[in-house]
């Protein structure tokens, strides 16, 4: 792990491949820069950020629904 | 044999894990991932039959309306058993069978990470498939509450249900244990070269079954040591009567059931995706959407389990909640059924047995995909709640979902593990059957569920009694066409057919092609250099 020189990802590409993610797509050229930037840690902690927002905007929208 | 000419100065060789024991003592004591993966496929098979046996039972009662054949008590306990034994006796030992076996060759290991903690994992099963079995013979009977075990019901029953809990949590270690060996295996023992995005698309998804795994077990494990302590020690967690809830198990069994039931199926995704583009002579479309897909669909299992629960009596927002969130799995779930097809798409396809039943998947599989979104929609469900219609929605799902997925990856894999080919004409007969007969006993099931045939019961309203009738004879059909995938794999191991050749299927482009058929004792002694 430590051989391999990592370019430090953005936090706006780690949310872009997150929300892509979640959608289930994503280019091939795309991933393959996500692939080699991104560092595990950061995938899981935007990845747990993702499913929060996800929760809070589904309760938000049921919010207005119901009220 | 000549081990014992080595090993004749020692009484007996106790950590001589070179050596390899023949007889039974070879099975006893293997730390072989091709070995434990044999074992685990083996065991899976008994319990497939044992789990289809009780089948037998539900369906020779259910035939014609009146009861026939048992007390209904006793049919609760074939229903209830029936489903314990299929989805942690057979279906989630056959996956992991599948990993043991190939995950060490697609990665270009030598073997498993933990050899000691693999075998310890698989013998852990026997013993748990046991006490489950063994419940049948204690007073009171097996358990009798449904495979989800829901208290009060739970609570309340003989000593069959503390077996039935003791073998869940044996059969839950084993799981857990297993699933760290595979995580440890996929993150550290990739050949060189072999980056993650370059792994074959069955050890990404076992990577992240895995990981769900490791996750809701321990729930599982919680739920029922609760049950345990509530029928036993006085405590009170889902007893009303002292201030317990009996909801709460429902809660808490579900947000481990749901994400089980990608457990079951994210696997089978995976084996799909590689019997695909080896028979369509074509790369998988889409390999890095699959992945994410695959992802995404692991971490929405965690936010939907209540849509098992909307008859529980949920304020209008949590019904909506649950009822949008489960709807978006479709996404990534239509997704990779969009890439399958993709990948087929103007392919040079061939339809050997493995791709046929990787087809049938999409197919049969898709159609329970959506009955599943139809009992997301909450007023629907309600209503359709503990009917047939469920029993059908979950049986295209796991028979023709998972089972259909096995049945592809052992006709896929056979010439690799044996070193010879399945019998061709064979393996179509089953195919055929098993989609035909899998069709004439689960179709009719939607019709019985929407005219209101209530699940788990013996007994029946006169307005049902043709579809039963078909769905029995179906149900027998199905059952007797497994005999050919028995007889099918049988021949196959003990030498019949053809020779395999190393790389028997034209397209298949994944690592363990390259080793010999049947693969050397430690399948990469050096690390393949991948591109
Ligand atoms: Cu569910």
């Amino acid at each position: 792990m430590a051989a391999e020189q990592k370019s430090n990802a953005s936090p706006l590409q780690v949310i872009k491949a997150v929300f892509w993610s979640f959608l289930g797509i994503r280019r091939r050229a795309e991933y393959e820069k996500d692939a080699v930037s991104l560092k595990p840690a950061q995938v899981i902690i935007a990845g747990i950020i993702g499913a929060i927002v996800l929760v809070l905007s589904l309760v938000t929208l049921v919010h207005f629904i119901i009220s | 044999m000549q081990a014992a000419h080595d090993h004749a100065a020692h009484a007996h060789g106790h950590d001589a894990h070179a050596h390899h024991p023949s007889g039974i003592m070879r099975w006893v004591q293997t730390t072989n991932h091709k070995d434990i993966g044999t074992l685990y496929l083996i065991f899976s098979l008994t319990m497939f039959f044992i789990g289809g046996i009780l089948a037998f039972g539900i369906r020779a009662e259910l035939f014609q309306p009146g009861l026939q054949f048992w007390r209904p008590d006793f049919f609760n306990e074939l229903t209830t058993m029936h489903g314990l034994i299929m989805v942690f006796g057979a279906i989630m030992p056959a996956f992991v069978g599948f990993a043991n076996w190939q995950i060490p060759m697609m990665i270009g290991a030598p073997d498993m990470a933990f050899a000691r903690m693999n075998n310890w994992s698989f013998w852990l099963l026997p013993p748990a498939a046991l006490l489950l079995i063994t419940s049948f013979f204690v007073p009171g009977g097996a358990p009798a509450a449904g495979w989800t075990i829901y208290a009060p019901l739970s609570t309340q029953m003989g000593p069959g249900m503390d077996l039935g809990i003791f073998a869940l949590h044996i059969m839950g270690a084993s799981s857990i244990m297993g699933s760290i060996n595979i995580v440890t295996t996929i993150l550290n023992m990739r050949a060189p070269g072999m980056t993650l995005m370059k792994m074959p698309l069955f050890v990404w998804t076992w990577l992240i079954t895995a990981y769900l795994l490791i996750a809701v077990m321990p729930v599982l494990a919680g739920a029922i040591t609760m049950v345990l302590t509530d029928r036993h020690f006085g405590t009170n967690f889902f007893n009303a009567a002292g201030g317990g809830d009996p909801v709460m198990f429902q809660h808490i069994f579900w947000f481990f059931g749901h994400p089980e039931v990608y457990i079951m199926i994210l696997p089978a995704f995976g084996i799909v995706s590689q019997v695909i583009p080896a028979f369509a002579r074509k790369p998988l479309f889409g390999y890095a959407s699959m992945v994410y897909a695959t992802s995404s669909i692991a971490i929405l299992s965690f936010i939907v389990w209540a849509h098992h629960m909307f008859t529980t009596g949920m304020p209008a927002a949590g019904q909506l909640f649950f009822m949008f969130s489960t709807m978006l799995i479709a996404v990534p779930t239509g997704v990779k059924v969009f890439n399958w097809i993709a990948t087929m798409w103007k392919g040079s396809m061939t339809f050997e047995t493995p791709m046929l039943f990787a087809v049938g998947f999409i197919l049969v599989f898709s159609m329970g995909g959506f009955t599943g979104l139809i009992l997301a929609i909450t007023p629907v469900d309600i209503q359709l709640q503990d009917t047939y219609y469920v029993v059908a929605h979950f049986h295209y799902v796991l028979v023709a979902g998972s089972l259909f997925a096995i049945f592809a990856g052992t006709y896929f894999w056979l010439p690799k593990w044996t070193g010879h080919m399945y019998d061709e004409t064979l393996g179509k007969w089953h195919f055929w059957l098993s989609l035909v007969f899998f069709n004439v006993t689960f179709f009719p099931m939607h019709f019985l569920g929407l005219a209101g045939m209530p699940r788990r019961i013996p007994d029946y309203a006169m307005q049902f009694a043709d579809f039963n009738m078909i769905a029995s004879i179906g149900a027998f059909g199905f059952g007797l066409s497994q005999l050919l995938f028995v007889l099918g794999v049988v021949k196959c191991a003990r030498g019949g057919g053809v020779k395999a050749p190393d790389k028997p299927w034209e397209g298949a482009d994944t690592l363990e092609w390259t080793l010999s058929s049947p693969p050397p004792y430690h399948s990469f002694e050096t690390p393949p250099v991948v591109k």
